[in-house]
């Protein structure tokens, strides 16, 4: 019945604990390993590293790990690499595997580049001939040029890490575990890990991976986990698990839940009976209501391209700020992120947030490609601790009268000259059925006809 | 046999860790390979030295090709099974930061040794033929033995190291003992005095009960005096590489799970 397995990493109920090193428990280990084959330790000369432990990743996934020091990420791949094995608990990992844990960690310093090149790759499971294919791309890719015949001791600390990640990558793993290496070497050499880990997660690589910058996380990953002392505390949109985490590391507790949300938003669930809102934050700051407008202040949720509309947050202030940003996100129904911006990359400084109060968000002229699409509203500290942040918070639909692909729709016409001619065709009789040839038609009048059925409180 | 298994999907990386050892170990220095010659080549001056000069030896003509015979392949055991014992620890950033075969760390340090010993039996065969000039010695066909006989002390040879590699990262003292057995047994195996000279017979049988001695015998045997093997020595040869090898990827097996996070 069951075929392939979906998932590339499974673990279930997983703990490990470390066995604290005395100098007595050194012979116990010994005899005991000798003599019963029993390597559990007792409860009272160990820590546990991790503390049931259950995720799945799935086939092609980007799954970030967060969390402080000592919370037992590095443990938890090096379970699922298989360097260590877990005291109980279920593991099932499915695909070649590689581990970027510490990158050149099998080099020699006394031999060249080029053997080093050879050398790692057999470890990393490279038959000869495989490397001697990838050769000339692992060069290529490490930049060390001219080193290249020489000893590996000879190299910068940079061109040491280059190389390594040169030959990790190359080594074409259906499962790539990543641990911190993307915060090692210079600006350029980061750009370029993370370009080439793109473009492995896009080859369809599942991507495993423990990092401090939780930029990275929200930028690369689908699903996070957070890891707080062996514990998952929380798992899946890495937007909201970094952000319970920072929310913990600056001392304050999350007081928006999803649970909570439909108390703390009162309407939220009603005005957004399309959308499926995700919803969390601290709650100093809340924005109560999201919405989409024209410029007479009706709330869409369909409109032609091009049109001039506005998004408008409804402000409530808890507890006055000094600290304060406001961000909007577009993001197309793939997923794909259309747009986002803040007011601090704008650079506007924040002075005071001490009343209730609107923000506008205004676009002249909203320039996408017929789809349905999904905003993002947040307001939240300089480094990134939400106060509100709710994804997903209004849905809308872009119609327009040609089928054209992409998101974006830059304002343009056609211009022909010479020989080149077209027939003058009244491009909605093709094949466009009737109720969007309706609704197109309405929307190319100067006001967009699909209004929500009630109209705003306030005005 | 899931060893062997192990161990033949690991081969190429074994053969290029061996190679990179040897590589690594005489780049930058003049006399490069020499000097891995040069310990068994003093050995073999000083003992000649004493027992030819100071107590000169009645019972062995030739006697610096007998010493030979035991030095290289006493040499080989010995040198490789004390490296293995730090083979693992000194190589931590592996076991720790990749996966990696554990067990091929102490078989690098086998082969890397055993190709030190291949390197030198041109000498020792140049040597045979130099006393056979001289009338002292007689090349026979019994020499054509020898790489059966490595093959087979190579296999013990890479049990014990095996065996001591795991040991020593759960056991550190392990070194130190066996660097002191390991004097100790350079003196009870009958490599700088032959078999017969041994008169006593409890003595007699305490020497045989040394894994090694069979092994240094069976190579005096073949080279020196120019005969097969003795039956039981050969039996207890293949015996020691047997029992060698399995107890020793078994043990290693036991504490492969523990390494990682012992070293």
């Amino acid at each position: 019945m069951s075929s392939e397995p979906r998932y590339s990493v499974a673990l279930q109920n997983v703990f490990k604990s470390y066995r604290l090193w005395g100098r007595r428990s050194q012979f116990a280990t010994l005899k005991s390993a000798l003599l019963k084959r029993d390597l559990k330790p007792s409860p009272e000369s160990s820590v546990e590293a991790l503390k049931n432990v259950s995720f799945a990743v799935h086939k092609g996934e980007a799954f970030g790990v967060i969390g402080r020091n000592g919370s037992g990420k590095s443990t938890l791949l090096k379970i699922i690499s298989g360097i260590l094995k877990p005291t109980s608990g279920y593991l099932s990992v499915n695909g070649r595997i590689a581990a970027l844990i510490e990158l050149g960690a099998g080099f020699h310093p006394e031999i060249t580049g080029r053997e080093n090149i050879y050398i790692n790759g057999i470890m990393l499971g490279l038959s000869r001939k495989e490397i001697d294919q990838r050769f000339a791309s692992i060069v290529d890719f490490s930049g060390i040029g001219d080193f290249l015949d020489q000893p590996v001791k000879t190299y910068s600390s940079g061109m040491y890490v280059r190389l390594g990640f040169a030959v990790a990558v190359h080594v074409d793993p259906e499962i790539l575990l990543i641990d911190e290496v993307l915060s090692v070497g210079d600006e350029e050499f980061s750009a370029k890990c993370v370009a080439k880990i793109q473009e492995m997660k896009y080859r369809g690589v599942t991507l495993l991976f423990v990092t401090h910058q939780l930029d990275q996380v929200r930028k690369l990953c689908d699903r996070a986990l957070w890891l707080d002392r062996g514990e998952p505390k929380a798992i899946g949109d890495p937007m909201r698990v970094v952000d319970g985490y920072l929310q913990e590391v600056s001392g304050v507790a999350p007081a928006i839940t999803p649970a909570s949300a439909a108390e703390i938003g009162g309407a939220t669930q009603e005005d957004n009976d399309l959308t499926e809102e995700e919803r969390w934050g601290s709650g100093e700051v809340i924005l109560r209501h999201v919405a989409l407008v024209d410029q007479k202040g009706h709330e869409l949720i369909a409109l032609g391209a091009g049109v001039s509309v506005s998004i408008e947050m409804d402000v409530e202030v808890r507890v006055p700020q000094d600290d304060f940003v406001f961000g909007i996100g577009i993001y197309h129904a793939d997923g794909t992120c259309v747009y986002g911006t803040n007011t601090d990359l704008e650079g506007l400084l924040p002075d005071r947030l001490d009343a209730n109060g609107r923000v506008r968000f205004v676009m002249p002229s909203l320039d996408l490609v017929a789809g349905s699409y999904r905003v993002d509203a947040a307001v939240h500290t300089l480094n990134g601790r939400a106060f509100d942040y709710r994804r997903g918070v209004l849905r809308f639909v872009v119609g327009a009268r040609v089928h054209d692909i992409g998101v974006y729709r830059p304002k343009h016409e056609w211009r022909f000259d010479g020989g080149i001619t077209f027939k003058p065709v009244d491009s909605l009789q093709r094949n466009v059925p009737a109720p969007i040839a309706e609704y197109i038609r309405e929307s190319q009048s100067a006001e967009p006809q699909f209004r929500k059925r009630r109209s705003r409180s306030e005005e | 046999m899931h060893e062997l298994r192990t161990l033949y999907r690991h081969r190429q990386l074994i053969a290029a860790l061996t190679a990179r050892d040897l590589k690594a170990r005489y780049r930058g220095s003049i006399l490069g390979f020499f000097w891995s010659l040069a310990n068994p080549l003093l050995l073999l001056g000083v003992y000649t030295l004493v027992f030819t000069v100071f107590f000169p030896s009645q019972t062995v003509r030739a006697y610096p090709l007998f010493l030979f015979c035991g030095i290289l392949p006493w040499t080989f055991f010995s040198a490789a099974v004390l490296e293995s014992t730090t083979s693992i620890s000194s190589n931590s950033g592996l076991i720790k930061k990749v996966m990696f075969p554990a067990e091929a760390l102490p078989l690098v340090v086998v082969m890397s040794h055993l190709v030190h010993f291949v390197l030198a039996t041109p000498i020792l065969l140049a040597a045979l033929v130099g006393y056979t000039l001289t009338g002292a010695a007689q090349v026979r066909m019994t020499v054509l033995l020898l790489p059966v006989l490595m093959f087979l002390q190579a296999i013990f040879v890479a049990g014990v190291a095996v065996t001591v590699s795991s040991a020593a990262v759960l056991f550190r003292d392990l070194r130190d003992i066996i660097t002191n057995l390991m004097q100790l047994g350079f003196f009870i195996t009958p490599i700088i005095y032959p078999m017969e000279n041994i008169g006593w017979r409890p003595l007699r049988a305490l020497l045989r009960l040394n894994p090694m001695t069979p092994f240094v015998v069976a190579y005096q045997d073949i080279i020196f005096y120019g005969k097969l093997p003795g039956i039981s020595d050969t039996f207890l040869m293949i015996a020691y590489a047997l029992v060698g090898a399995g107890f020793g990827f078994t043990v290693f097996d036991r504490l492969r799970d523990t390494l990682a996070e012992a070293i």
